[in-house]
């Protein structure tokens, strides 16, 4: 294990990290000049990029360590990266009780699903060094799912008050009276997915796709391929941003179906209205 | 009689509004007044005393207003009526029934409110009537929601889209939209605080006369005293939650 970990510390960690100072020196230039602009993100700008190096580092350790283990190390490594992305993604929404294992239940089920499906269907190898990559991609992406179905959900919600209570007060069914809300929190989460998909290989050729072309694979099987990650991410992000949506939605009510999800009293009136016409379910 | 008394007399006997044509078609719509009783309810919020150990008795029929300054407790206290907010303390009885035994939608239903601001749902005047019974399940006939459309003074508005309303056809459509319920019970929170003098007079009048020709049960919450002299058969009269004084109208305000 030790020698595995001494053969990969050669002349190129030394590069890149050099490589990475070069890029740490151009975010703080970039955080100067927004200082000078009064945008002030030199306190998240720094634990963001020493958070950044560290864990890639700890990533690459434990890869370079682990390379060749098989499929129960390669699940570990996974799920330990699924509790992350649950810590991270809850942050949204401190304040909602249940926010961590519901933002876990999400994630875990919606980049689950599909590397599963990756697996079984021989998509995606087993092999540590392929499974934790590309399995880490879906993750990510599960978990900004998660965390923008999340944010939305509370926006709307706690932009709607009066709307949502007219609703309850009507006798409406809690789950009617934010249905408009589940629906732009989900589909606000999906947005940047579409938008990825869409833009494939016209605006972006994504690391994936350059990766296998430089290690020799055909062009063409790399793009298909690539195609095949994307589509999966937009899966998982679909389904964790729904998961989570539909599981807060459930927090947002009590058991007597009285919004407990609003701002502190005196409740505000929108500013505007909903999108979407509350409609039964 | 006073001058409430006799308005409503007016109304319910033969005002313009409460003609045949207009109820045939929502006589299924009209259920029995119901009587409401609060029972030491209290609701405190972090520590925060919003409504302390009120206990009061509302007729069938009745139109009880709720008086006081600015936070006083008037609006938390008519959000418990129909549960929108949990009492930590005490109950409500409808027509002596604990109403926690009640599903909360099935309550609502019953217990009709109108808020101060209308919150309509986007979309045609005709759905936001509609919105009350196909939670449960029921269709409102075309007829019935220009029946109850003419009723609160907008007749052939059912296709409008409520985002071209002024603000005193939206609270009409709130109200109509509360009715389409049948409640037996109506809360009013400020119905009129947020219109202009013309609008808040024409809400209040039709409000007035509604609920006499349903026989309803209302509480009306108002920062107007003068509105309350003009609607109500009884005034509580609300500070820092606790219930000052209650007794007819005319008696509570006597000096207002």
């Amino acid at each position: 294990m030790i020698a595995e970990l001494l053969s990969n510390l050669n002349g190129s960690v030394v590069m890149g990290m050099a490589q990475a100072a070069g890029a740490i020196a151009l975010c703080a230039a970039v955080v100067l000049l927004c200082r000078r602009f009064a945008v002030h993100v030199e306190r998240e700008a720094a634990i963001s990029v020493a958070r950044g190096l560290v864990q890639m580092v700890f990533v690459g350790v434990v890869l370079a360590v682990l390379l060749h283990g098989n499929l129960l190390v390669g699940a570990l490594i996974l799920l330990a990266m699924t509790f992350a992305a649950a810590v991270t993604a809850s942050r949204r929404a401190r304040d909602i009780k249940g926010s961590l294992p519901f933002s876990f239940y999400a994630i875990a089920a919606g980049s689950g699903v599909v590397i599963a499906a990756m697996l079984a269907t021989g998509t995606l190898a087993t092999d540590v060094a392929v499974l934790v990559p590309v399995g880490s991609m879906i993750i990510a992406n599960a978990m900004n799912a998660c965390a923008q179905s999340v944010e939305r959900f509370r926006a709307d919600v706690t932009a709607h008050v009066g709307h949502i209570e007219a609703g309850l007060a009507l006798g409406g069914d809690p789950a009617v009276t934010v249905a408009p809300y589940v629906q732009s929190a989900v589909y606000a989460s999906l947005l940047p997915r579409l938008d990825m998909l869409k833009s494939l290989g016209l605006v972006w050729i994504p690391g994936v796709m350059a990766g296998m072309m430089v290690s020799g694979a055909s062009p063409i099987y790399a793009g298909i391929y690539q195609f095949v990650i994307v589509a999966m991410i937009l899966a998982a992000s679909g389904i964790a941003g729904l998961i989570v949506t539909l599981l807060m939605r459930g927090r947002a009510f009590s058991a007597a179906a009285q919004l407990t999800l609003r701002p502190g009293e005196p409740q505000q009136a929108p500013d505007r209205l909903p999108k979407i016409m509350p409609s039964r379910q | 009689m006073s001058p409430a008394t006799a308005i409503r007399s007016a109304r319910f006997i033969g005002g313009p509004e409460t003609t045949e044509a207009t109820l045939r078609p929502s006589a299924g719509l009209q259920p029995q007044a119901m009587a409401l009783e609060t029972r030491h309810l209290s609701r405190t919020v972090v520590e925060r005393v919003l409504v302390s150990d009120i206990s009061v008795q509302v007729q069938p029929g009745e139109v009880l207003a709720v008086v006081g300054p600015s936070g006083a407790g008037k609006s938390s206290f008519l959000r418990l009526l129909n549960r929108l907010d949990e009492p930590t303390g005490g109950t409500v009885c409808l027509n002596g029934r604990d109403y926690r035994e009640l599903a909360p939608q099935e309550l609502r239903r019953r217990v009709g409110m109108v808020m101060q601001v209308a919150y309509l749902f986007p979309g045609t005047v005709a759905a936001n009537v509609a919105f009350g019974p196909r939670q449960r399940s029921a269709r409102l006939l075309p007829e019935q929601i220009a029946a109850l459309l003419e009723r609160v003074g907008l007749p052939g508005y059912q296709e409008r889209d409520v985002i071209n309303l002024s603000g005193g056809e939206a609270q009409r459509v709130s109200l109509a939209r509360a009715l389409a319920n049948a409640p037996e019970a109506l809360l009013l929170d400020e119905p009129t605080s947020a219109l202009d003098d013309v609008s808040a007079r024409g809400i209040e009048d039709l409000v007035l006369s509604i609920i006499r020709e349903r026989r309803m049960t209302c509480v009306i919450v108002t920062h107007n005293t003068v509105q309350a002299h003009r609607v109500a058969d009884r005034t509580m009269m609300l500070e820092a939650g606790k219930l000052v004084t209650i007794g007819p109208t005319k008696e509570v305000l006597r000096d207002r």
